[in-house]
C-alpha cells in the first residue's frame, strides 16, 4: 500500500511537470516522429495517411514518417518492431491485449496524458486502457455490438424489441413456432460464440464479475459461471440457433438472416454494411441492446477499441504525446470515424457522429446506457491462450451442451496453468 | 502392365467410359469452376447465399476492373515477375555449370557432392522456415524481393543440378573428347559444345521452375509482407478486409494470378512434359 501511494504520488508529480512542459513547447516540436500503423485496409489506410499528413502540416519543424503494416502481419510483427529500434507511436488494441507489452516494459506509461482535463471526454474507455493502475494508450475508434434483427419479420408476428430475458425467449418461441430460427451465427472461427458468452455472462453476473473472470481471478467451475451457461442453454435447448453453425464463418451465416430463415444476429456494427449489400433496407433491419437477464446488474457492452500507444523506447516523446492528444481531440475523432473514413464510433464524447441510425443508436447506447462498463470482446479481454481454449469450449458447448462439465473442467485446468 | 486399350474393350464399357469421363472431369474441376463463377458475381450474392447458382448480375468487368485498377494487384504481378524471372535465370545458370562439373569431370568427392545435392531435396522445406527467416532478417533482406530471389535460387539449385547433371551424363561423351583433342578450352567446350545440346533440358527446366516459383505461397508469406515485395500469390489476401472477405474479388484475383503459369503451360506444353520425365530414366 505504501509503495502504491508513493508511485502514484510520483506519477502525479511527473504528470504535472510533463503536462506543463508539454504545453509550453507544444508548438515547438521538431525532429522526426515515426509511426507504425496497422490500418492497412483501403479506407482506414487513407484515414491514417490523412492523420499523419495533417499532423505533419501542423508542425512545420517536425517530419512525420508513417509505416503501414498489414493488419494481420502486425499482430506478430509488433514484437520485433517494439523490441529493437522502435518507432515512436504504434497501433494496437485495448485491454488485456496490451498485457504482454506492458509487462515487458515496451509501452510507455502515459497516465500523465490521461490526467489532463481534455481526456475526461474519453472516460468510457479509460478502464479498458488501464492496467496495473496506469494508462498505456489512447483509443481512436470503437464500434458497438448488439442484436441486429429483421424488423419486418418481427412486425409480421407482432413482436417488439425485448428488454428482458423472458421477452427475449417469448419472442424466440413465437419465431420458432413459425419455422424461423431466432439467431443466425457462424462459429467456425469460434469468436462469434465469444460474443454470446460476453453478453450472457455480463448480464447474468455483471461487468465486474466478467472482468474478474477474464483476469483469471475466478474459477470456471464457479456456480455463477454455471448459471451463465444455464441461461445460454435455455436458448440452445429451444433450438434458437441455426443448425450446423460450426461449419459457417460469420459471413456465411449472413444469408440465413438476409433470406428470412433466421430473424436476428448478435454481431458488431460492421455487419450493417454486409446486410445492406445483401439488399436489406433500413426498414427491414434494426438494432436492439442485448436484453437484461439479471435486473440487479447494469448493462455492460462489447465495444472493441482500437488504440495508439507510445513505445517506451520512443526517440521523440514530446511529439508522440502531442500526436496522441491530436488523435483523441473531438474534431479529429469526428472526422476519422465519419462514413467516408472508418464508419465507426468516435470515443470522444464531444465528437459528433454520422447521420446513420445504427451509429447514432450505438453512440447513444455506449455513451449513456452502458453503466456497467465497456468490454473489449472475449479474445481481447481474456489472456490470449485462455481465449483460444475458451472459445473452443464455447463452440463445443453450443453444439454439445451436455459436455458442459467436461468443458468447464478443461477451462479451469487451463486457467490454473496460465494464471498461476 | 498397361491397361487394355479402350478400342479393344466391350461396347458397353466404351459407352459407360464416355459417359463417366465428362462427369468425372466436372467433379474434378468443380473448385475451379466455382472460382470462375465467383469471379463474375456481385458481392450481394455472397450475402444472399447464392454461392453455386447463376450470378444475379454479370459483374465480370466490374470485378476484374477493380482487381486491375483499384487494388495493388498490378504491383503484386510485377513483383511476381521480378521474383520469378531472376530466380529462373539464376537457378538454371548455376545448375548448368554445377551439372557440367559433376557430369563431366572425375574428381574426388564428385559423387559425394552429387549426393549432397540430392539429399537437399529430401529436406522438407518447412523446417527451414525459422532459420531462413532469421537469416534474411539479419542480412537485411527481410521483406525484399532480393531476399526471396536469393533464397529461391539457393533452394531450387539442388533439384536443378540433379536434373542437369543426369542430362549431361546422358550426352555422348566422345563429343567432349573430340573437342579436347582439338585443344579447345574447357569453358569453351561448355559454352559451344555442351550448352547447345542442353537446349531441351534448359527449356524444360525453365518452364518447371517458373511454375514452381510463381505458385510459391509459403516463402512469400514467410519472407515478405506488404505490396513492396510480396508476389501475387500472397497479395491476394489483400482482398480480406478487416471484417469481411471479398470472395468475388479474391476469385477474380486468383484467376488473374493463375493465368501466367497456365499460359506458360499451354505455350510450352512439349517442354513441360519433357521436364517431368527427363532424367527419370538415365
Amino acid at each position: 500500500m505504501h509503495s502504491i501511494l508513493k508511485t502514484s504520488l510520483a506519477a502525479l508529480v511527473t504528470a504535472g511537470v510533463v503536462a506543463s512542459s508539454a504545453a509550453a513547447d507544444g508548438h515547438g516540436l521538431s525532429g522526426e516522429l515515426n509511426i507504425s500503423s496497422d490500418m492497412s485496409n483501403p479506407a482506414p489506410r487513407a484515414v491514417m495517411e490523412g492523420l499523419a499528413a495533417d499532423f505533419d502540416a501542423l508542425h512545420p519543424n517536425l517530419t512525420v514518417n508513417l509505416t503501414i503494416v498489414d493488419r494481420e502481419a502486425w499482430k506478430t510483427q509488433i514484437r520485433n518492431s517494439l523490441g529493437a529500434n522502435p518507432p515512436d507511436v504504434v497501433n494496437w488494441y485495448a485491454a488485456n491485449r496490451m498485457r504482454p507489452f506492458v509487462d515487458a516494459g515496451l509501452f510507455a506509461d502515459i497516465s500523465d496524458l490521461w490526467a489532463e482535463p481534455e481526456f475526461e471526454a474519453l472516460a468510457s474507455t479509460k478502464g479498458a486502457m488501464t492496467l496495473d493502475g496506469a494508462q498505456w494508450g489512447v483509443p481512436y475508434t470503437y464500434y458497438q455490438w448488439g442484436v441486429y434483427y429483421r424488423k419486418d419479420i418481427f412486425a409480421e408476428y407482432g413482436l417488439s424489441e425485448p428488454t428482458n430475458w423472458e421477452e427475449e425467449k417469448a419472442n424466440c418461441q413465437t419465431l420458432l413456432d413459425n419455422g424461423i430460427k431466432c439467431y443466425t451465427i457462424g462459429t467456425k472461427f469460434l469468436w462469434t460464440a465469444g460474443g454470446w458468452f460476453d453478453y450472457i455472462n455480463s448480464r447474468t453476473n455483471g461487468y465486474d464479475f466478467h472482468v474478474a473472470l477474464a483476469r483469471g481471478e475466478i474459477e470456471w467451475t464457479d456456480p455463477r459461471v454455471a448459471q451463465t451457461f444455464a441461461n445460454w442453454r435455455e436458448l440452445i435447448d429451444m433450438g434458437a440457433f441455426i443448425d450446423d453453425h460450426q461449419t459457417y464463418s460469420w459471413q456465411e451465416a449472413l444469408p440465413f438472416m438476409v433470406n428470412g430463415e433466421a430473424a436476428s444476429y448478435l454481431m458488431g456494427n460492421f455487419s450493417v454494411a454486409a446486410f445492406r449489400d445483401g439488399g436489406l433496407t433500413d426498414d427491414q433491419l434494426d438494432f436492439y441492446q442485448f436484453p437484461v437477464i439479471n435486473p440487479d446488474v447494469d448493462y455492460a457492452e462489447d465495444a472493441p477499441t482500437d488504440t495508439f500507444h507510445i513505445a517506451s523506447g520512443a526517440q521523440n516523446m514530446d511529439a508522440a504525446k502531442e500526436f496522441l492528444r491530436f488523435v483523441t481531440s473531438a474534431d479529429v475523432q469526428t472526422e476519422i470515424n465519419s462514413g467516408s473514413g472508418l464508419g465507426q464510433l468516435p470515443v470522444n464524447a464531444n465528437s459528433s457522429i454520422d447521420d446513420d441510425k445504427f451509429l447514432q443508436e450505438g453512440f447513444e447506447m455506449l455513451s449513456n446506457n452502458a453503466g456497467g462498463g465497456i468490454m473489449q470482446f472475449f479474445d481481447r479481454d481474456f489472456d490470449a491462450e485462455m481465449a483460444s481454449v475458451g472459445m473452443e469450449g464455447l463452440q463445443e458447448f453450443m453444439v454439445f451442451p451436455d459436455n458442459l462439465d467436461d468443458i468447464l473442467a478443461r477451462l479451469e485446468e487451463t486457467r490454473q496453468r496460465i494464471y498461476n | 502392365m498397361f491397361p487394355t486399350p479402350l478400342a479393344k474393350t466391350s461396347r458397353s464399357w466404351q459407352i459407360s467410359y464416355q459417359v463417366l469421363l465428362p462427369i468425372m472431369l466436372i467433379i474434378w474441376l468443380l473448385p475451379l469452376i466455382a472460382v470462375a463463377n465467383f469471379s463474375i458475381k456481385p458481392e450481394s450474392d455472397f450475402v444472399n447465399g447464392n454461392y453455386w447458382g447463376i450470378p444475379s448480375s454479370f459483374e465480370a468487368f466490374n470485378n476484374y476492373g477493380k482487381v486491375f485498377f483499384e487494388s495493388n494487384m498490378p504491383r503484386y504481378l510485377w513483383n511476381s515477375l521480378f521474383i520469378t524471372i531472376p530466380t529462373v535465370i539464376g537457378a538454371v545458370a548455376l545448375s548448368c555449370m554445377a551439372g557440367f562439373a559433376l557430369g563431366v569431370y572425375k574428381f574426388k568427392g564428385n559423387l559425394m557432392i552429387f549426393f549432397i545435392f540430392i539429399a537437399g531435396n529430401f529436406v522438407p522445406f518447412q523446417i527451414l522456415m525459422v532459420p531462413v527467416r532469421d537469416l534474411t532478417v539479419s542480412m537485411n533482406l527481410y521483406d525484399t524481393k532480393t531476399g526471396l530471389v536469393l533464397f529461391h535460387i539457393a533452394f531450387q539449385t539442388g533439384f536443378c543440378t540433379l536434373f542437369m547433371r543426369n542430362f549431361i551424363r546422358a550426352l555422348p561423351f566422345p563429343l567432349i573428347e573430340a573437342a579436347r583433342v582439338e585443344g579447345i578450352a574447357e569453358w569453351k567446350i561448355f559454352l559451344y559444345v555442351v550448352l547447345p545440346l542442353m537446349k531441351p533440358a534448359l527449356a524444360a527446366l525453365a518452364v518447371l521452375i517458373f511454375t514452381f516459383i510463381w505458385n510459391d505461397y509459403f516463402w512469400a508469406v514467410v519472407l515478405t509482407q506488404g505490396p513492396d515485395a510480396q508476389p501475387v500469390t500472397a497479395g491476394i489476401t489483400e482482398f480480406n478486409s478487416q471484417f469481411r472477405a471479398a470472395y468475388h474479388l479474391m476469385s477474380a484475383g486468383s484467376i488473374v494470378a493463375a493465368l501466367p503459369p497456365v499460359a506458360m503451360f499451354f505455350l510450352m506444353q512439349k517442354h513441360f512434359i519433357a521436364g517431368l520425365t527427363l532424367g527419370a530414366v538415365k
